[in-house]
């Protein structure tokens, strides 16, 4: 089991140019422990124009930052929205491949096309060419890290022959991952070979369907790229304190201060009538309440099931049943809003980090290099 | 989080009454059913919400326009606004205003699902090639649309989010969330759409400044609307203010 923290560098109103900087300066600091703690994964996501949720609309140069400053931890650079209006996928590469050279063959990236009206038409974005232009993006990322010459002829972009530099540090190429927050978004990445990067919290039983069928066509994948990538993560909010009723009376709030604010957003189907767009919104749309015993107390009212807010016990459990399902990582939102304060967020993830890692990681794996969580192609 | 800034009291001025709740669906026939979203800049966002709902950035309005040839109230034509909104977590639409074509569609948009309706011209036309909406008052146009290039769409494809309606219901003055399904469509399209005309002062509030067509679909088959289910205290958020009618869920 890997562990992870990501951010949305979500900022409260009312804004001010000193709170944005708490918000990054908080970040980069609880980057900094967690990888001193033994966490694996730092993740940051690119999202526009969303005012509260997100503004963290430079990723790469948020986790430049990390990168200069930590020693082992993963730099996870995701999700790129793969549109061109956003990103030109040259840009993507030559970012992510310079991004890789920084943190010493640290990098990840994540893969995604936005789902938000508010970003999408910021920029002039069709939402019906979205899934194509990912698509075409997935395919070239890892032609232009590893060969000479790119050319290309596509939908989303075309090119004469060009040499696509720098090259990332990781040979052949950083391992590739795709948020998933549609249903059967999970199949498109098996289908390529890549990690399923879970962003919208699943409830155990969908996840666990989601689960084997990612394992079931992943085994017969054609990859995009030169590695395969076949893990699972998902998205999880972390607040951990050995009384659960601070737990709860802390966690409960932050996460549904996140939800509300995911619910606010103006999702792309609201505005666009498309077959691209299916759903409204993500946050715990296919989570369940929890149907815990009576006397379990470190139940903390009001959450779905599986959420990583309580004392250590229950975030053991909590974990395993996780693990049993098939997820082989955890990203955890360890702040939004700024709900919690700084210390008692760094105090949530020394605990979790004494009391709850050991029971999945071994002394070695939190201490040590965290490798890529990929293959050689043909090595499956 | 941003929450309506508009005065409950002024906006009560406009709120129609509903006496009592009907019980079984009202079902409107042979519908046509356009539906426009248009961006507006923040002028429009919370001061024109009351203050138990929360805006959305950027702010839209969406139009609808209605044809319809068989109901309860006869056949008919209307037009309704509404800016874009969340009610708690639930993406919603806030009516500002309502205009419909004969005298029973309007006492009936009323008296029964909180529209706060009045009459007015109405002209949808929607052919294979483009639709047009007119809405003219006694003193001319009111509002205008057009919109051409339909593009087949599957049923399921086009959103259609609960109405919120300000409205003197027996328990008060409250937000009354009407809902409706649209029964086997027969044809749904997306189309590009154009605002010739729009008088804000007409349709609820001078700060609305629609500028920006994000799109425009068409939809024809069955509307249904069911007995109405939930009200809203409008000066409170949904968290905590939404209230249920006879105990529905």
């Amino acid at each position: 089991m890997k562990f992870g923290i990501f951010f949305e560098l979500s900022t409260p109103r009312p804004f001010s140019r000193a709170a944005e900087r708490a918000v990054y300066h908080n970040a980069l600091e609880q980057c900094r422990l967690a990888d001193e703690l033994g966490f694996h994964h730092v993740w940051a996501v690119e999202h526009h124009f969303l005012e509260e949720y997100s503004h963290c609309s430079s990723p790469e140069v948020f986790l430049s930052a990390v990168a200069a400053q930590t020693r082992r931890i993963r730099v996870g650079h995701g999700a790129v929205v793969c549109v061109p209006e956003m990103n030109h996928p040259v840009r993507v590469a030559e970012r992510a491949a310079a991004l890789d050279i920084i943190s010493d063959g640290r990098l990840e990236l994540g893969t995604a096309r936005s789902s938000t009206w508010t970003e999408l038409g910021g920029f002039g974005v069709d939402p019906d060419d979205t899934k194509k232009t990912w698509d075409e993006f997935v395919r070239v990322l890892p032609q232009m890290w590893t060969t000479d010459e790119f050319e290309w002829q596509g939908k989303a972009f075309s090119m004469p022959s060009r040499n696509v530099l720098p090259k990332p540090l990781q040979d052949p190429h950083p391992p590739l991952w795709v948020t998933v927050t549609s249903p059967g978004t999970e199949l498109d990445a098996a289908d390529r070979g890549l990690g399923c990067l879970g962003v919208s919290a699943a409830g155990y039983e969908e996840q666990e369907r989601r689960t084997r069928e990612y394992h079931h066509r992943i085994a017969c994948c054609d990859p995009v790229g030169a590695v395969v990538n076949d893990q699972v993560h998902t998205m999880n909010f972390l607040y951990c304190h050995e009384d659960y009723r601070q737990a709860r009376d802390v966690g409960v709030p932050m996460v549904n201060a996140f939800n509300v604010a995911n619910a606010h957003l103006y999702w792309t189907r609201e505005a666009y009538p498309t077959r691209a767009y299916q759903g409204l919104g993500n946050a715990g749309a296919a989570m369940k309440p929890k149907r815990a015993p009576a006397d379990d107390p470190s139940v903390a009212k009001g959450l779905p099931e599986g959420v990583g807010v309580g004392d250590p016990e229950h975030l053991i459990r909590t974990i395993k049943r996780w693990e049993s399902i098939g997820v082989t990582g955890i990203n955890f939102l360890v702040n939004a809003m700024e709900m919690v304060p700084q210390q008692q967020v760094l105090d949530s993830l020394r605990l979790f980090a004494r009391e709850v890692m050991p029971t999945f990681c071994s002394r070695e794996d939190l201490s040590g290099p965290v490798s890529a969580p990929t293959l050689a192609v043909g090595a499956r | 989080m941003l929450v309506g800034a508009a005065d409950v009291a002024a906006l009560a001025e406009a709120a129609p009454a509903v006496p009592s709740y009907f019980t079984e669906p009202l079902v409107l026939e042979q519908v046509v059913l356009f539906q426009t979203v248009l961006e507006m800049h923040n002028q429009a966002r919370e001061a024109v919400l009351p203050p138990s709902l929360h805006p959305t950035s950027p702010p839209t309005l969406s139009v609808q326009a209605w044809q319809v040839a068989a109901s309860p109230w006869g056949a008919f034509s209307m037009v309704v606004t509404r800016v874009s909104c969340r009610g708690g977590v639930r993406a919603r639409g806030f009516t500002t205003a309502a205009a419909a074509s004969t005298d029973a569609a309007v006492e009936g948009l009323r008296t029964q699902l909180g529209y706060p309706a009045r009459l007015a011209t109405v002209r949808v036309l929607s052919s294979y090639s483009r639709a047009e909406v007119t809405v003219t008052e006694a003193d001319g146009d009111s509002l205008g649309l057009v919109a051409i290039d339909p593009v087949p769409l599957g049923p399921d494809d086009v959103q259609y989010t609960s109405t919120l309606n300000l409205a003197r219901v027996p328990e008060g003055l409250r937000l009354a969330q009407v809902e409706f399904d649209l029964v086997e469509p027969r044809r749904v399209e997306r189309l590009q759409a154009r605002l010739t005309g729009f008088r804000a002062g007409c349709w609820g509030s001078e700060r609305l400044d629609p500028y920006h067509v994000v799109a425009a679909s068409v939809a024809v088959g069955t509307v249904r609307f069911p007995p109405l289910r939930f009200l809203q205290r409008p000066d409170e958020l949904a968290f905590t203010g939404t209230e249920t009618i006879g105990g529905a869920r």
